[in-house]
């Protein structure tokens, strides 16, 4: 896997600016640990001061420094998305990897349930949790809650290279040739699913932290953790916008951008290198 | 008096790829002279990866990325000073293309848009060249489809709604409907079973006949080229290496590798034992000098480790490229 | 005809499907939980006055009564879903004694227009460019577009919304940037209500086109650079058919089908966007209705919208299903 990112980190500008992007943001949440202020307290510097030399990107209504306040939002939204990632990659390979080599009954059952949770408007199902859970609604169980809706589209997807990866040759051979099932999976298909199952990865985070800023900033969702939605959500309530205090709201929301087009990039320029078409297409740019 | 309606000048066409840092060259047509003549059909044989399919590419002007056509020409009778169909203008090509140039494509699986019906290929293809009214047209399309043995509920009919063997005859019919002068054939039968395949090459023969066409006829399959073909040309590695009227090469061939070639074909009546041929076929990405059939010759001399042979006139009509065949009378 | 019957009863079945678990999965979430909504509802409604006991007992009884929670946990799902078979969601909260319905029926026009017209705006344009700059891989214009389009495409709905907020309510205030229509003109059909409703429509439906556009362009592109290397078309190529003749009927028409496909699928996440960004723009829709009734703690609208639009997403995702065949003709016989 390592020397997939080596080429495309070489060759594919897509992927170079994607990784760019992702490094500042990580740096940015790495900073976190080094911070002079508490995430929590509030009223710790001179409110509504623009951008300086000691506050780099200014301070916010309620007396704290933005660009701190920022790495701390960066990083819970960022282990937010992973721990989203990584709880639905596990239910979209086990139901997908399911479907795909069982067949039968089995898929079809699955892929009814996979189906119907494609097409149920996810947005208000949340809402509908928010509302009756109130302030007992955490960013863990969120991030739990979103995992369990949110790994239809990639189990599909899985399901559909688990069928081929059934009926192709090698798997035959490797059946004749004595290999267990658990050595056929490990070995053989799984460096194929990888890469398929990491660049989904990051399409979901991009969807999971998506939803959370969406949810924050409605404030359905734990206001008090520092979180890119929540910053965005206190700006609202204090009329940033309109009190001139652009600052608050203009630095999360570039950052989480770069977040969202950088997770992107990422995401585009691995799945054209897996893909063997686009790749074809790729060669294209040959002259002598 | 035959005059040549194809005429192929040292054509040279390689597949350029510079993809994460690896630049290749792939040398699949290297250096190919020949003439397909008025009336005639002139075959093509070759294992796979001798170049073929990608020759009658670029004859008819199919060359796209990373294909490129680095030197030669390949002239028709019909399009005097247009050196290739690939250089030259897109107008220019265009008003030959299927009026009097077609093709028959590898593979009748999908060479039919799936999404439209019979008739309307055909009124994309050919409707253009044909001239009068609709009904007209429909009319000719109906005969020309009975000529190919289809009746007209194929018109109306998608192409995954027909057999195999039904939608190479639409391709067939729709290759000829316009009476072209030049029709190239690429591996029309291979996937079909031998009995449709008898009754297509019937067709296409009986189609020659009447229009009085050119076709280039494209297969790895000699048995097919014994039955069809008048003139055969056997490629190996990208270069043509032997070509003559088809019986006499069949008779008497004159390069090692024809002779391995028509020595492999199975005969009924005789259980010996037939051998392959030693080493793998050619990488054209990097090829051995000289000759290009050395490393597995079993006459090879020294001269062919160096020095490519041409292809030179040896006996009547018949040319070989093998310095162990010394230019004939 | 049988076959098409046959699939359309097949779609209908998986319709039916969603729509009960959909619905299930509100009901349980509503009901298995350890909030209980009468009291909710009778804290936020006496959050600012002293109430005499014996009218919060009235309150909490009538409740109840209202939210079916009256009787065993059986007896309440059926009456539950006797309710919804007749549409009825009892009274609102926030509103009340407006039933739910009739809020819901309000808003919905304004949701569905909304909805409707941008989706099909940004699906039709998306795949008209995307085809084209999959066909033409050479035109600048087209490239300068999908560099953009990647750039727009994974941004969140609320944060486009939030910045063309920015952009057109502070910055260049040349549109309106609240509200369905303008406050003093009387609805109907006439001119200045339907234009006011045009001109408030421009914002919200701008959000959601700008970057379903980008996805619908990107899927596009990608299959149109596919098809183009398929057979068919480059036996098309060889015969001389014209240019335009090949990327409409040829390369887009092969693309449509695994398109409309994907609109099926993302129904759900446009409706989200819709949700959001009516908000953002105080657009009088369905989304709106949502984020108010859950800050009023209205529980019967919220459960009302939640059904509401479960079934009507589902029913988009139908309509697009038996659309599908008539596309592509090969659907049925797999």
């Amino acid at each position: 896997m390592w020397r997939i990112f080596k080429d495309l980190l070489k060759h594919n500008g897509e992927f170079r600016a994607g990784a760019l992007l992702i490094s500042i943001v990580v740096a940015m949440a790495a900073l976190s640990f080094i911070s002079p202020y508490a995430p929590d307290v509030s009223y710790v510097v001179a409110p509504d001061v623009p951008p300086n030399a000691s506050n780099w990107l200014g301070t916010t209504s309620r007396g704290q420094d933005v660009f701190w306040q920022l790495t701390f939002a960066i990083r819970n939204t960022l282990l937010f998305g992973l721990l989203v990632a990584l709880l639905s990659r596990l239910v979209a390979l086990m139901v997908g990897l399911l479907a795909g080599y069982c067949g039968g009954w089995v898929d079809r059952v699955l892929m009814s349930v996979n189906d119907t949770f494609n097409v149920i408007p996810l947005f208000p199902l949340l809402i509908l949790f928010y509302f009756v859970l109130r302030d007992r609604m955490s960013t863990p169980l969120l991030a739990v809650l979103m995992a369990s809706l949110g790994w239809a589209y990639d189990a599909r997807l899985i399901r559909s290279i688990a069928m081929s990866l059934k009926s192709r040759e090698f798997t035959a051979t490797g059946i004749f040739s004595g290999m267990t099932a658990r050595e056929i999976l490990l070995e053989q298909h799984l460096p194929y699913i990888m890469p398929i199952v990491f660049s989904t990865a990051l399409n979901n985070m991009n969807w999971s932290i998506g939803l959370q800023v969406t949810l924050a900033v409605l404030g359905f969702m734990d206001i008090e953790t520092p979180t890119i939605g929540s910053m965005i959500y206190w700006a609202n309530q204090h009329t940033a916008i309109v009190a001139g205090i652009w600052w608050w709201i203009a630095f999360p929301v570039a950052l989480v951008v770069m977040t969202f087009v950088g997770l992107f990039l990422l995401a585009v320029s691995m799945n054209e290198y897996i893909d063997p078409r686009s790749r074809l297409a790729g060669m294209e740019g040959a002259s002598q | 008096m035959n005059t040549a309606v194809l005429q192929v000048e040292d054509l040279r066409a390689y597949f350029r790829t510079r993809y994460f840092g690896v630049k290749r060259e792939v040398r699949a047509v290297d250096g190919v002279t020949f003439e397909v003549r008025a009336d005639e059909i002139y075959g093509l044989a070759g294992e796979s990866s001798s170049g073929k399919t990608t020759l009658v590419k670029a004859i008819a002007g199919l060359v796209k990325p990373p294909l490129q056509l680095v030197d030669g020409a390949a002239r028709f009778s019909f399009l005097p000073g247009v050196r290739t169909l690939a250089t030259a203008s897109p107008d220019v090509v265009r008003a030959v293309r299927w009026s009097r140039l077609s093709y028959i494509m590898q593979g009748s699986m999908s060479v039919l848009n799936p999404l439209r019906r019979i008739r309307s290929t055909f009124d994309d293809f050919a409707r253009d060249h044909i001239a009068g009214s609709a009904a007209e047209f429909e009319r000719a399309v109906l005969s020309h489809l009975g000529k190919v043995r289809l009746d007209s509920s194929v018109l109306d009919a998608y192409p995954h709604e027909l057999s195999g063997g039904m939608r190479q005859r639409v391709t067939i019919a729709l290759a000829t409907i316009c009476n072209p002068q030049f029709v190239i054939a690429d591996e029309p039968t291979t996937a079909l079973d031998v009995i449709v395949q008898r009754e297509v090459l019937g067709m296409i023969r009986q189609l020659q006949q009447e229009i009085g066409s050119s076709v280039l006829f494209v297969t790895h399959d000699l048995g097919v080229h014994a039955a069809l073909t008048d003139r055969l040309g056997i490629m190996y590695g990208g270069r043509l290496v032997e070509e003559a009227p088809t019986a006499q090469l069949l008779r008497e061939p004159r390069h090692p590798y024809t002779r391995h070639l028509i020595a492999s074909l199975p005969r009924i009546g005789t259980q010996e034992r037939r051998d392959g041929l030693p080493g793998g076929p050619p990488n054209l990405a990097d090829p051995a000098t000289g000759c290009r059939f050395h490393p597995r010759c079993p006459i090879a001399m020294d001269v062919c480790r160096t020095v490519a042979p041409d292809l030179r006139p040896s006996g009547d009509d018949h040319r070989v490229a093998c310095h162990a065949e010394g230019a004939g009378p | 005809m049988t076959d098409y019957l046959n699939y359309a009863m097949k779609r209908l079945g998986q319709f039916a499907l969603v729509v009960l678990i959909g619905i299930n999965l509100a009901y349980v979430i509503t009901h298995a939980t350890p909030i209980d909504p009468v009291e909710q509802s009778i804290s936020v409604a006496t959050y600012f006055g002293d109430t005499a006991p014996e009218a919060i007992a009235a309150m909490r009884a009538s409740l109840q009564e209202l939210y079916g929670l009256r009787g065993g946990a059986l007896t309440q799902y059926v009456a539950f879903w006797g309710r919804i078979i007749r549409g009825d969601f009892g009274p609102s909260l926030s509103a009340f004694p407006t039933p739910v319905s009739t809020l819901i029926l309000r808003a919905m026009p304004w949701t569905v227009g909304l909805l409707a017209t941008s989706t099909i705006i940004a699906w039709v344009l998306g795949n008209l460019l995307g085809g084209l700059a999959g066909y033409y891989r050479d035109n600048r214009v087209l490239k300068v577009f999908g560099i953009t389009a990647m750039a727009l495409h994974p941004v969140p709905y609320y944060i486009v919304a939030l910045i063309l907020l920015i952009v057109f309510g502070y910055l260049w205030p040349i549109l309106p940037i609240s509200g369905g229509a303008a406050m003093n003109v009387a609805h109907g059909w006439n001119w200045p209500f339907i234009s006011s409703v045009l001109s408030h429509s421009i914002l919200p439906a701008l959000s959601l086109i700008l970057i379903g556009l980008g996805g619908w362009f990107l899927g596009m592109r990608s299959l149109s650079s596919n098809i183009v290397t398929d057979d068919y078309v480059v036996y098309a190529e060889i015969a001389g058919v014209r240019r335009p003749r090949i990327l409409f009927s040829y390369v887009m028409r092969n693309a449509l089908a695994p398109q409309l496909t994907g609109l099926a699928m993302s129904l759900g996440g446009i409706f989200n966007g819709a949700v959001i960004t009516e908000k953002v723009f105080g657009y009088p829709g369905m989304g709106t209705l949502l984020v108010d009734a859950v800050y009023a703690a209205d529980y019967g609208l919220v459960l009302g919208v939640t059904t509401v639009s479960i079934i009507g997403v589902s029913l988009g995702v139908l309509i697009i299903d038996l659309l599908h065949p008539l596309i592509d003709p090969r659907v049925q016989v797999r």
